[in-house]
């Protein structure tokens, strides 16, 4: 069969990295990458041969007419460009968060249910090891009913009192530890235990960057009874690489769970998984599946081979949709509308 | 090619390192906070019979090098095995500034006066030419030159920028690293790799020989992609002299048991391996199961 036509939008750093990714599949053909960076264009031009580069998006999809893109651009750039593929009926991979407005991630998940086009949010946690199993162990009621969680991500992406301007320094472009950070937090939630019907509390510090918010905490209350808290920093220095962190309480008993691994605790012996009453430790190692090729972690890879392995076999996308991308959009509108009402003057 | 060191001593156990568990990096990066024990660790390697050391170029290095580097009448007989770069100091520039002001950053900021005129000058026809070549090169220098004055046996290219230029396919980047590694010090270039099969047979595809190749080797497959028959193969048929295998990850965080674990590299065409260990009892043990 012929081999699916790709096209990257942004080459910043996960432009880059989903280029390599993608590149190694053998059924796509990375066709022409747009930036507006002049040197990063060049520089792509002179070393991987074949490619078409270009300044403006527009032209990307207007002339090489991929039948695929990845977008990576800054957020608030994702609703024109995914417009335009929709219209010229390209699949989209679109890095998170989806958007940087809640309006335009409904129009967007509206727009592409419409049609049989391949639609993928870069939630990249559904594709990791350990919280696909703990999502198969809470529907297989392993813990029994949730009443509380707790989930938590920390990185040191903005380490230092900011100086230079950037996309990422302004309100309005989808920066922010929100966005940013807690967008992956939330969606581990929205992904494990669904979407809130309440969300209370919410508060944010702005310490290092001028503009928008550097750690945020926020509580998620259900009608079924269920509710949990979110706590975010992106300045937090004693963590290295991005860390998420997941506690979940049951009727049950309790998981603790990181991207390496997971602790769980049970009120009694599950003879269904073998795991015994009291504490239970399960490593990545016990649990990992290989991928074809890895550069950044396995769920990197995953998520884009799902991305390819869905339009080549010509069905919807089953994992991390438009869907779920409006629904952590709406969440974390949901936040900044709570926020503002909680802020002293 | 110089045969390398079949037993190197690792340094991920010193920088909270594990892939397994945040929890037990944090206690290991606490531990190792204060150098004098990172030293400690490395007597007892030295005294139970470790002749080469793998260090990444991260922010201790320096201090490390300049360490052994004052003791060379006890530790000149050591052999080096560089890793570069330490891919954390370019994140947080590039999360802040993009990739090309971060590679910048790192080139004319961080370095002494004299440096600094050598590199821009360098480095002005870098930018002006857009020669990425001339970029690593330069990159290169600058992450080497803390081991100035050690004996340098290999110096490895990590994984992270490895695989990435792989995923592209850009056979000039690692035709020049090669070269330059070896005509400007005079060392074996090293290439750490997640996808093993793939880089060898990129190589060879590409005529690109005389280099070690560094890969996570275990019995799980961990860390080992595509998967564990294609290593398998990829082991087997490969001709030493022209690339040597060092094994890493060889216990999969600790998921198999170190004699479990040797038994099964010890049956392998592999030459070398590196692993890292903090206890004495763990050293003593590991060395005495690696029958390579």
């Amino acid at each position: 069969m012929n081999k699916i036509k790709i096209g990257i939008i942004g080459m910043g750093r996960m432009g880059i990295t989903h280029f390599s990714i993608i590149n190694s599949h053998p059924q796509v053909d990375i066709i022409a990458v747009a930036d507006t960076s002049k040197i990063t264009l060049d520089l792509l031009k002179k070393y991987v041969s074949g490619l078409q580069v270009f300044k403006d998006y527009k032209e990307l999809i207007e002339t090489a007419r991929p039948d695929a893109i990845i977008v990576c651009t800054p957020p608030s750039l994702h609703f024109d460009i995914c417009k335009l593929a929709f219209k010229n009926n390209i699949h989209v991979f679109a890095e998170k968060p989806f958007t940087a407005d809640v309006n335009q991630a409904k129009s967007l998940m509206e727009m592409f249910a419409s049609k049989n086009l391949i639609n993928q949010v870069g939630y990249v946690n559904r594709f990791n090891d350990v919280f696909i199993t703990v999502k198969k162990y809470i529907e297989n009621g392993l813990i029994g009913e949730i009443i509380r969680f707790k989930s938590e991500m920390f990185s040191c992406t903005v380490a230092k009192k900011e100086q230079t301007e950037s996309w990422r320094s302004h309100v309005g472009n989808g920066s922010g530890a929100v966005y940013e950070i807690a967008a992956h937090a939330i969606d581990l939630v929205d992904y494990i235990i669904g979407k809130p019907d309440k969300i209370v509390g919410t508060s944010m510090n702005k310490f290092l960057s001028k503009n928008v918010e550097d750690i945020v905490s926020s509580t998620f209350i259900y009608k079924n009874g269920c509710s949990g808290t979110i706590y975010v920093n992106w300045s937090d220095t004693s963590y290295r690489k991005p860390a998420n962190k997941l506690e979940l309480f049951g009727l049950k008993g309790k998981i603790l769970a990181d991207q390496h691994g997971m602790k769980i605790f049970l009120n009694d012996d599950d003879s269904k998984s073998g795991y015994k009453k009291g504490w239970n430790t399960v490593y990545i190692t016990d649990i990992f599946t290989p991928v074809p090729f890895y550069v950044r972690g396995n769920e990197f890879t995953r998520q884009l081979y799902h991305f390819a392995d869905s339009i080549i076999a010509g069905g919807k996308a089953g994992i991390c949709t438009f869907v779920d991308g409006y629904n952590v959009q709406y969440i974390m509108d949901q936040l900044f509308i709570d926020a503002k009402k909680n802020s002293i003057k | 090619m110089d045969k390398i060191d079949k037993i190197v001593f690792g340094d991920n156990q010193f920088f909270g390192i594990n892939h397994m568990s945040q929890e037990k990096a944090q206690q290991l990066s606490e531990k190792f906070f204060d150098i004098n024990n990172i030293y400690k660790v490395y007597d007892l390697a030295f005294k139970n019979g470790i002749e080469a050391v793998m260090l990444n170029s991260n922010d201790r290095a320096k201090e490390i090098c300049k360490h052994f580097c004052e003791n060379k009448k006890t530790h000149g007989h050591l052999a080096w095995y560089p890793s570069i770069p330490y891919p954390h100091k370019y994140a947080n520039l590039v999360n802040e500034k993009g990739i090309f002001p971060a590679i910048n950053d790192v080139l004319f900021s961080n370095n002494s006066a004299l440096g600094v005129l050598g590199m821009v000058v360098k480095g002005g026809k870098a930018v002006i030419s857009k020669d990425a070549i001339e970029l690593m090169k330069m990159l290169v220098d600058m992450e080497v030159k803390i081991y100035k004055g050690l004996d340098v046996k290999v110096v490895f290219l990590q994984n992270i920028v490895v695989d990435l230029i792989l995923g592209y396919g850009i056979k000039d980047v690692f035709y020049e690293y090669c070269e330059y590694i070896r005509k400007k010090y005079n060392a074996l270039p090293g290439l750490i790799t997640q996808n093993m099969p793939y880089l060898k047979a990129k190589l060879e595809e590409w005529g690109i020989e005389e280099v070690v190749i560094c890969s996570s080797i275990n019995k799980i497959g961990y860390l080992m992609s595509p998967d564990i028959p294609s290593y398998m193969e990829s082991i087997q048929n490969n001709d030493s002299s022209k690339y040597q295998l060092m094994a890493m990850s060889t216990l999969a965080s600790g998921a198999i048991r170190a004699t479990e674990a040797y038994e099964f590299i010890n049956s392998l065409n592999i030459q070398s391996v590196v692993f890292g260990a903090s206890s004495e009892k763990n050293i003593q043990e590991t060395i005495s199961l690696i029958k390579l």
